[in-house]
């Protein structure tokens, strides 16, 4: 067994661990992040949900129930947070617009409105209204992007087909990276003789080239195009990912990719290690602190057994919404349902309650009361307490 | 108005299989049907074609008539049968005695059985009980229950007969005494439409007595709840019986890429408010668990009820033709078929037009029984392998439904209703029940200009409402982690509202 000692070790590769993963970078620590695999962040539009309760998302944190977590963030710390993930989104070429003062609209895939925070500079041009006049570009075979749940419910709206050559998100995404194809497809484009003011794409430009990409279609067309997110596999959470990932190892931190924690060493009122497997061979991991950061129930992080909840890496203490009966109401669209509230409850110090261990600490979605869906604070929430949870992790390092 | 012979109300097995033999004796008739076909009983069952083991004990002429129309069945429905053979298995502790009377009742009904070693048991079904003292094999099979009514609909069809889904009798017309004809409303417009006929099959399932009282008749049944829970995939490849005499979550069918166990039974009131309690779920998880231990940590996808309507006495009518089903005459141009089951309906649908011929003096013998069901020719059924073969442009990935399947449907059908595409192909049926695939079968509609937007997404999230009742009492692990991520794909990547 190989024995690798770290500062801090970090499980969960989504928003949450990776933005603590890279402020303790930054302040020298030596760090390794461990994740199973790709984080739900890939599933994700990308937006940064900070909090969609209200027009300003400082006022919607502070109406939030006393028990959510997001009251443990210092207002400084969100805006300080926020302010750094756009600096490092923007060095990684996938600028993201938006700030703190107020929320933003992006259009859905069905032709609702999303109110989120901070959006990639692709969904820049996003209409705020259905007065507005756009015309959609749609992929030949494209089986999860139907222009006619959008255009109806605009006053005005077309659109036309375009075919890619692939019938996937991820295949027609990847085809943009080439220069030959995105011509082409710029000059069928200037063919449709588009009247509308805005064009709108589903969210297939490019991999990582998206922002330089729709730069290009917005010089030659004239006017503004955006993406609009789609249902999974979706391209910009997979580039809010990346981004993330490659700023994480570019300040120094190592990631351990398809290792799943398999058990812990702990001495007194310490974790010592988590053992780690990949293809079957454990691994010591030992660090003086570990971030969990394994998210909700779709990141892995927790676990619902038919009678019990269960956190899977430490085997922490998990505030449950009572009985079974009690996880979910009746009413699928409540946004009410009491699983939306399981996961682990912390202190000011981002330590969880009850735990028999000090240097432990959690942020992201696997907090309790966190009702991310309900109160629309999901990657924004994320980047608060990752680095809420990092700083405290740095003050509290044995 | 419209003129027609029989009016059959209600679209599950019985009155699909009565259109059928309707039309093959030449006779014009009109089936209604408040929702889709298989809507009741018939779509809320097992999908067990019972070889009659389970009844030979204790019903020796149901147990005769399951193992005969089992016969019939396989021949005439080759793509909706699967002969999968079943096995009744005996754990420790079950009765000895029970054993001896299966075999013996089984052996005086003519049904084949034959004794198994564990070991030879567990060959067949690897995911057995590896403690089960023995088995005995009969010849039980998996149908599809959906797929046999749209068949017998095809005859039907075929031969000019008339029927209506989604429209609900809300009005039985009489004259003199007698029924003349039934008002119905469409559920879609609100459109009343008055269909006349000389005599009226009343096979509405668990609604037979909400029908009948509309012409001021009562039908003695009682109405009986059984739950199942479905298995994200095939644990058996045969069926699996309890080797006991019948009992709650005893019985498990493999049907297609999944698995079925049930059932409970408790009386209910009203068939339209049937809720399942979690604890039916945790007892049908827990029996099938002895017979088919990986039971208890396998993915339930989804739990549902459907109700059986039984028969209330035994003695009631000297036109009895078996303890299983009975034909009620209600001596004004009405007719009430009630009790019975999945896999005599065929049985029960000749009796009824035979009772129907007579009271015409009609002679036509009924053919039901030696014609394959039409339209079986533009089916795949099994294998798997034949139905990746052309695979292009995939909607559903979990039950491999193709954009080309979803357009024929609703170009054969000219159907508003996805759940009416779910049943013809399986859309949806399969572990992530619907939450990507239906977006895209009503984006498709949408594109064939079937919906407008606003009836696309009403759809949307009628048809999210209705999934959530059904897998609701499924969620812990992956199913749950499954419906976090359709939850936020919905309500989060989309924002669908709750309400306009």
């Amino acid at each position: 067994m190989s024995v690798t000692e770290y500062d801090v070790i970090i499980i969960g590769a989504g928003v949450a661990g990776l933005t603590a993963g890279a402020w303790l970078s930054g302040q020298g620590l030596k760090v390794a992040l461990v994740t199973a695999g790709e984080p739900t962040a890939c599933l994700s539009t990308g937006c940064i949900d900070v909090c969609a309760t209200d027009d300003d998302p400082l006022q919607g944190i502070a109406h939030l129930p006393h028990e959510h977590p997001f009251h443990l963030v210092p207002a400084g710390t969100i805006r300080q947070a926020l302010d750094d993930f756009q600096q490092i989104m923007a060095a990684m070429n996938m600028p993201y617009t938006g700030g703190l003062e107020n929320n933003r609209r992006v259009l859905s895939a069905i032709g609702t409105f999303k109110t989120t925070c901070l959006t990639p500079v692709t969904m820049q041009a996003s209409p705020q209204n259905e007065n507005e006049t756009i015309h959609i570009i749609t992929f030949a075979g494209l089986k999860d992007f139907y222009p006619g749940y959008i255009i109806s419910r605009f006053k005005n709206a077309s659109f036309s087909t375009y075919d890619a050559g692939a019938s996937t998100t991820m295949g027609i995404a990847a085809n943009f990276e080439d220069d030959a194809f995105l011509e082409a497809f710029i000059l069928w484009l200037e063919n449709q003789h588009v009247r509308e003011d805005k064009i709108a794409v589903p969210a297939v430009l490019g991999l990582e080239s998206a922002a330089a990409i729709i730069k290009q279609i917005e010089y030659r067309l004239e006017r503004p195009v955006f993406e609009i997110p789609t249902i999974p596999p979706s391209m910009p959470g997979r580039r809010l990912f990346n981004g993330l990932k490659d700023h994480f190892r570019r300040k120094g931190g190592m990631i351990y990719w398809g290792w799943s924690v398999v058990g812990v060493e702990k001495t007194g009122r310490q974790i010592e290690a988590v053992m780690a497997e990949s293809q079957g061979r454990p691994n010591s991991l030992n660090a003086r602190a570990f971030i969990l950061a394994t998210g909700s129930f779709v990141g892995g992080g927790l676990e619902a057994k038919r009678d019990t909840i269960m956190e899977k890496v430490f085997h922490l203490p998990v505030f449950m919404p009572g009985e079974r009966e009690a996880w979910f109401d009746q009413d699928y669209f409540s946004m009410n349902h009491g699983i939306g509230r399981a996961g682990i409850a912390v202190d000011s110090s981002f330590r969880p309650v009850g735990c028999p261990w000090d240097n432990i600490f959690v942020c992201g979605a696997i907090l309790a009361h966190t009702e991310a869906l309900k109160n629309g604070c999901g990657h924004g929430f994320a980047i608060a307490t990752g680095q809420a949870a990092a700083k405290s992790c740095l003050e509290h390092l044995p | 108005m419209i003129k027609t012979d029989v009016i059959i109300i209600g679209g599950g097995a019985t009155g699909c299989g009565i259109a059928r033999d309707l039309a093959l004796r030449g006779i014009p008739h009109c089936l209604i049907e408040k929702g889709d076909y298989a809507a009741g009983a018939t779509g809320a069952c097992h999908g067990l074609l019972h070889s009659g083991g389970r009844y030979a004990v204790s019903d020796p002429i149901a147990a005769k008539e399951c193992y005969d129309e089992n016969m019939i069945l396989r021949r005439i429905g080759e793509k909706c049968v699967e002969p999968t053979g079943g096995l009744f298995v005996r754990l420790p502790g079950d009765s000895k005695m029970y054993r001896e009377r299966f075999l013996r009742s089984c052996d005086d009904v003519g049904i084949p059985t034959e004794i198994i070693s564990s070991t030879k048991a567990l060959e067949l079904v690897p995911n057995l009980n590896p403690d089960i003292e023995e088995a005995i094999k009969v010849p039980d099979c998996s149908i599809d229950p959906f797929r046999l009514c749209m068949l017998n609909m095809r005859t039907s069809e075929l031969k000019g007969g008339l029927s209506f889904t989604r429209h609900k009798v809300t009005e039985i017309v009489q004259s003199h005494g007698r029924c003349i004809g039934v008002k119905a409303t469409d559920a879609a417009t609100g459109d009343v439409k008055e269909i006349h006929g000389n005599i009226i099959v009343n096979a509405s399932g668990a609604w037979t007595n909400l029908i009948a009282g509309l012409a001021g008749c009562d039908v003695p049944i009682t109405l009986s709840k059984g739950s199942l829970v479905i298995t994200n995939h095939r644990l058996t490849d045969m069926v699996i019986n309890r080797l006991r005499p019948s009992s709650d979550g005893d019985i498990i069918v493999p049907n297609e890429a999944v698995c079925l166990a049930g059932t409970t039974s408790l009386a209910v009131q009203d068939p339209d408010n049937i809720a399942i309690q979690p604890d039916e779920v945790d007892t049908i998880i827990g029996e099938a668990g002895r017979m088919i231990p990986h039971f208890n940590h396998t993915r339930i996808i989804r739990a549902f009820s459907g109700v059986r309507p039984l028969l209330k006495s035994q003695k009631l009518d000297s036109r009895e033709i078996s303890r299983g089903f009975q034909i009620i005459d209600h001596q004004n141009g009405m007719y009430s078929i009630v009790g019975g089951k999945l896999t005599t309906f065929r049985l029960m649908a000749e009796k009824t037009v035979d009772t129907i011929m007579n009271a015409f003096n009609l002679k036509r013998a009924c053919e039901t029984a030696e014609r394959p069901l039409d339209g079986q020719e533009e089916l795949s059924g099994y294998p798997l392998s034949k139905r990746l073969a052309d695979m292009t442009n995939i909607v559903c990935e979990c039950e491999l439904v193709t954009r080309k399947d979803v357009e024929r449907i609703i170009e054969q059908t000219g159907t508003r209703h996805v759940g009416d595409i779910q049943h013809r192909t399986r859309l949806g049926m399969g572990p992530c029940q619907g939450g990507f695939c239906t977006f895209r079968a009503l984006g498709i509609m949408h594109d064939m200009n079937i919906l407008t937007t606003e009836q696309s997404v009403q759809s949307l999230r009628e048809f999210l409402q209705r999934r959530f009742r059904g897998i609701r009492f499924a969620l812990w692990g992956d199913q749950l982690r499954e419906e976090q991520l359709v939850e936020y794909i919905y309500l989060g990547i989309l924002a669908m509202e709750k309400n306009k």
